[in-house]
């Protein structure tokens, strides 16, 4: 797709955002006319888009919407909650339109093009006897030749162009003599006689104002439309008339009794321009004087140049309405779009990538004046690394955007799950303008919507259930985002029934989970859930048992860097609590190394480092000060060939609630490092989350701490247990 | 804008050279000042070889001085044009206007 | 070289729009907003001609025009407003309040180049 069509589909889909949010507003009940107005933007916005970029399927789909909130906006239909329906229907099938161009296509496929029409068919019935827009206002022009009252054709070939300018025309930022000019690329002026008969005595002239007027011989092959379209803007304050090449002489002479100037003058004038001959015109002139004096037919009106004749003085009221109109004063908030500038996200990754190379190179380089012992070199590199660091910082803070638009998205899905399930549930959001990281954005619908499913599926309870318990009958949903050192907070949250403690643990041991007569904390139950495979409701549904468990919810999850938590009170609700890295791109990390290869550990759950006491460890935990802490090796895990040191060292970490401890030969400190993805074939490799290059240009392993942390909990686990069994 | 009083044709002439544009955004100032030059003189001698830029508005005050020269019985005349103001005054014909005093007076004595 | 601003919520239309006027040779200003169009030309940027969409989140396109139309140096700039073939009673409105003129949306280039050369000082 080229530039024009990205920034179409993705406006167009902010556009669909707006709509539907307005949407559900109103289905609250709102009929604010500025929501309601507002709408109808997004629809008339996306109908403009998709005319520009010559999208037909939605522009003519649209065009039905928009046709329809327009009567909306007019009060002259009624926004019934069939229509809103309806309405949210048309969305969704402009979303799929849009898809569709997404994936290359037009949105006039078959399958689309037979659901657009069906849509607009229902829109249409609502419109009832359906305006053609665009058409009501201006009675088109007819073709037939209007009969004149006699007399000959002159034999001029070129057109009569006759001018008087408005007074205002110059104050609406026009001025003739373009339009004039203009003329000039339909044809040649033959002749033009500029006429200022209408200006005042000097003192009353304005010279702000036009007094002018034209007559002009045009000679052209272009037609009377096109013509006419050159004055279109001004033809409602000016006086214009048209006279085609060979027109009668009647014509003429009822033109000059139109215009405002003596006849004798307007017939030189005429002559003078070549229109007419002087005969044509004395031999006319002594026709109408002989006409007049006979007495005209009761009703007949004076010679009519019908057709020809573009008589303004019919639109003047309709403008003297028109600016009495009223101007709604909306307080509106201020545009908010107005500051921003619109930025393709890979220009934006291209900057973070170099600002990456640049946190890599300031790093190496300070690492080098670090060895030098030059002061001053230190100095330098050390106000040079504030500076990337800086650097680093704003470039991140481009990639910003608030959670908000994501969270807005489930107004609709709660909506329609709510319908579908029949259980009256209100979502609340909070937090909205919480920002994150675009990338991390992108990948955490998915799990949210999972959690908001199942959270509405199996959290809260069914109405009855709710009243038996004494709850309010309509279930609460909230969303809710905010910053907490370093991470955004996601958290999801129900006041339903809660979870089951006991329900899991028997699912738990039915799945082979957990061994029977295993003794468990509550939080460790609760956290099966988590675990492959579960499923807690006795039913499963059409929303939630889709083969995704809430495994899947952690994966991804963790695939982001980040856990998952939920904390649960039986008959209270359940709370899941995601915590993210705001970035995906860098990471302050802590740098070890075992034998001559380096791993970075993300700082963030580095708990403390210690040195390792040979007799204080045994195979797979240690005592930390009278507390077990599971532990792992990564010259075991990655099998890192080599001696072992004389001294090994252990860095306590923790995640999720649960610490353990990683064991590495030597501790190289803190390291700022930027994040490359691993190459697919290291995509399965347990423990590594990722790579990054060091300032030497060695490549260093990123652990992936959830990942380490849960190896040593299991074999911490599986050691105690088989010791409990042996005894 | 200046008057100066400089070789000339008249020997009463006055000349007023227009240096800024003969454009609407100009147009109260500018009439003020033709009128102005007008009545302190009885020959007025229009240099516009410095107007870079002529419009509607423009011309119409060429057209209200001439006029009003006329109607006072005094002269005025563009002795100078810039390729602008010839262009424009071409286009809407009315350089007779300007240059043949004898052919106007006659019209407007119609 | 004529500048032109452009004056549209939709990013699909100034997008388009200024291509098509780079191409033929126009400099193009462009705002996202009736507010941000104004404080440029309270800046006092050179502009040679406006197009202004009339339905805006804001300030609406009116009251922007007639915002335009206060400050002396563009008391008789042209303007031109967006519009569609169902708003022909915004026209009325909109020249009430100092519009030059229109420009139907979608407008193919030559429709667009053709008006803005008509208006054009």
């Amino acid at each position: 797709m080229d530039e024009i069509h990205i920034v179409f589909v993705q406006e167009a889909r902010e556009q669909i955002a707006a709509l539907e949010a307005g949407l559900m507003d109103l289905e609250q009940g709102n009929r604010d006319p500025e929501t309601i107005n507002a709408i109808f933007r997004a629809a008339h916005t996306i109908k403009g888009g998709a005319g520009v970029v010559e999208m037909g399927a939605i522009e003519t789909f649209t065009h039905s919407m928009e046709n329809a909130l327009d009567r909306v906006r007019n009060g002259e239909l009624e926004l019934t909650p069939a229509l809103i329906t309806l309405l949210l229907s048309c969305c969704d099938q402009l979303s799929g339109l849009l898809d569709a161009i997404d994936a290359g296509g037009s949105g006039d496929e078959p399958a689309l093009e037979t659901r657009s029409n069906a849509l607009t068919t229902q829109l249409k019935a609502y419109l009832g006897g359906e305006v053609a827009a665009g058409t009501a206002a201006m009675p088109k022009e007819t073709a037939g030749t209007v009969e004149s009252s006699g007399g000959g054709k002159v034999g001029t070939d070129t057109w009569h162009i006759s001018l008087r300018f408005g007074p205002d025309v110059l104050k609406q930022g026009m001025d003739p003599l373009a339009f004039l000019r203009y003329l000039l690329t339909l044809g040649e002026i033959a002749h033009i006689t500029t006429l200022f008969d209408a200006m005042p005595a000097a003192a009353q002239m304005d010279p702000e104002c036009c007094y002018l007027g034209f007559e002009i011989a045009f000679r052209s092959h272009a037609d009377k439309t096109a013509i006419e379209r050159v004055f279109e803007f001004v033809k409602d304050d000016c006086e214009l008339h048209i006279l085609p090449p060979h027109s009668k002489l009647d014509d003429y002479l009822t033109l000059i009794g139109e215009l405002p100037e003596e006849t004798m003058r307007l017939g030189d004038i005429l002559v003078k321009s070549g229109a007419l001959t002087q005969e044509e015109l004395e031999d006319g002139l002594r026709q109408q004087q002989e006409a007049e004096a006979e007495p005209r037919a009761e009703g007949e009106a004076a010679p009519y140049l019908g057709e020809i004749l573009v008589n303004q003085q019919r639109v003047q009221p309709e403008l003297i309405e028109a600016a009495v109109v009223k101007q709604k004063q909306v307080s509106e908030k201020k545009a908010a779009e107005s500051r921003l500038i619109r930025v393709q996200s890979d220009k934006l990754d291209q900057l973070i990538d170099l600002v990456g190379e640049l946190v890599i190179a300031g790093a190496s380089a300070n690492l080098i004046a670090q060895k030098s012992g030059q002061t001053a070199l230190f100095e330098a590199t050390s106000i040079l690394t504030r500076l990337v660091e800086d650097i680093r910082d704003s470039a991140l803070q481009l990639r910003m955007v608030q959670i908000g638009e994501t969270f807005n998205r489930f107004n609709r899905v709660v909506r329609d799950i709510s319908k579908e399930i029949g259980k009256d549930i209100e979502l609340v959001i909070s937090g909205g303008d919480t920002e994150l990281d675009k990338s991390v954005v992108e990948k955490i619908g998915d799990p949210l919507m999972h959690l908001v499913r199942n959270a509405m599926d199996h959290g809260i309870e069914p109405a009855a259930v709710r009243a038996a318990a004494g709850k309010p009958v309509k279930g609460r949903l909230e969303l809710n985002a905010h910053h907490d050192a370093g991470s955004i907070v996601i958290e999801v949250a129900d006041d339903g029934g809660g979870l089951n403690r006991d329900r899991i643990l028997n699912k738990a041991i039915e799945r082979g989970l957990v061994q029977p007569g295993q003794t468990l904390s509550d939080q460790e139950i609760i956290n099966l859930i988590f675990e492959a495979g579960f499923s807690t409701a006795d039913q499963v549904s059409s929303l939630s048992g889709r083969g995704v468990g809430m495994d899947v919810v952690r994966k991804n999850i963790q695939a982001l860097r980040g856990v998952v938590d939920v904390a649960t009170e039986p008959g209270r609700g359940s709370r899941f609590t995601i915590r993210l890295p705001l970035t995906l791109a860098i990471i302050d990390g802590f740098l070890v190394g075992v034998d001559a290869a380096s791993f970075v550990i993300p700082l963030d759950t580095v708990v403390e480092c210690l040195e390792l006491k040979q007799e204080a460890v045994d195979r797979h935990y240690l005592n930390l000060r009278g507390e077990v802490l599971p532990c792992v090796r990564l010259r075991e895990l990655f099998e890192v060939p080599g001696n072992l040191p004389t001294r090994e060292n252990v860095v306590v970490v923790r995640i999720g609630g649960q610490k353990a401890g990683i064991v590495v030969d030597q501790l190289l400190g803190e390291f700022q490092t930027v994040i490359k993805p691993l190459a697919n074939i290291f995509r399965n490799l347990r423990g590594i989350g990722g790579s990054t290059i060091l300032g030497s240009g060695e490549v260093a392993l990123i652990l992936d701490v959830q990942a380490l942390t849960g190896i040593a909990v299991r074999r911490e686990t599986e050691q105690f247990t088989a010791a409990g069994a042996l005894r | 804008m200046e008057t100066t009083d400089g070789p000339k044709p008249f020997a009463s002439a006055r000349r007023l050279s227009i240096e800024q544009d003969l454009t609407i955004y100009n147009a109260e100032a500018l009439k003020e000042q033709l009128l102005e030059s007008l009545g302190a003189t009885q020959v007025l001698e229009l240099d516009l070889s410095r107007v870079a830029e002529i419009d509607t508005a423009g011309v119409q005050l060429l057209i209200l001085a001439k006029r009003e020269s006329l109607r006072q019985g005094r002269t005025l005349c563009i002795v100078a044009h810039s390729p602008a103001v010839r262009e424009t005054i071409d286009f809407f014909n009315v350089a007779a206007y300007f240059g043949d005093p004898l052919v106007i007076q006659a019209r407007e004595a119609d | 070289m004529k500048t032109i601003m452009l004056v549209d919520d939709s990013a699909t239309i100034l997008l388009s729009i200024s291509n098509i006027l780079s191409k033929s040779g126009y400099a193009v200003e462009k705002a996202a907003s009736a507010d941000e169009g104004l404080t440029k030309f309270k800046a006092n940027v050179k502009v040679d001609l406006l197009i202004t969409d009339l339905n805006m989140p804001g300030m609406n396109g009116i009251d922007f025009i007639k915002e335009v139309r206060k400050l002396p140096s563009y008391k008789f700039m042209p303007i031109l407003f967006l519009t569609t073939e169902s708003q022909q009673s915004k026209r009325v409105e909109a020249k009430a309040a100092g519009a030059s003129g229109w420009l139907v949306k979608p407008a193919t280039a030559d429709e667009l180049l053709n008006t803005i050369k008509l208006v054009l000082r």
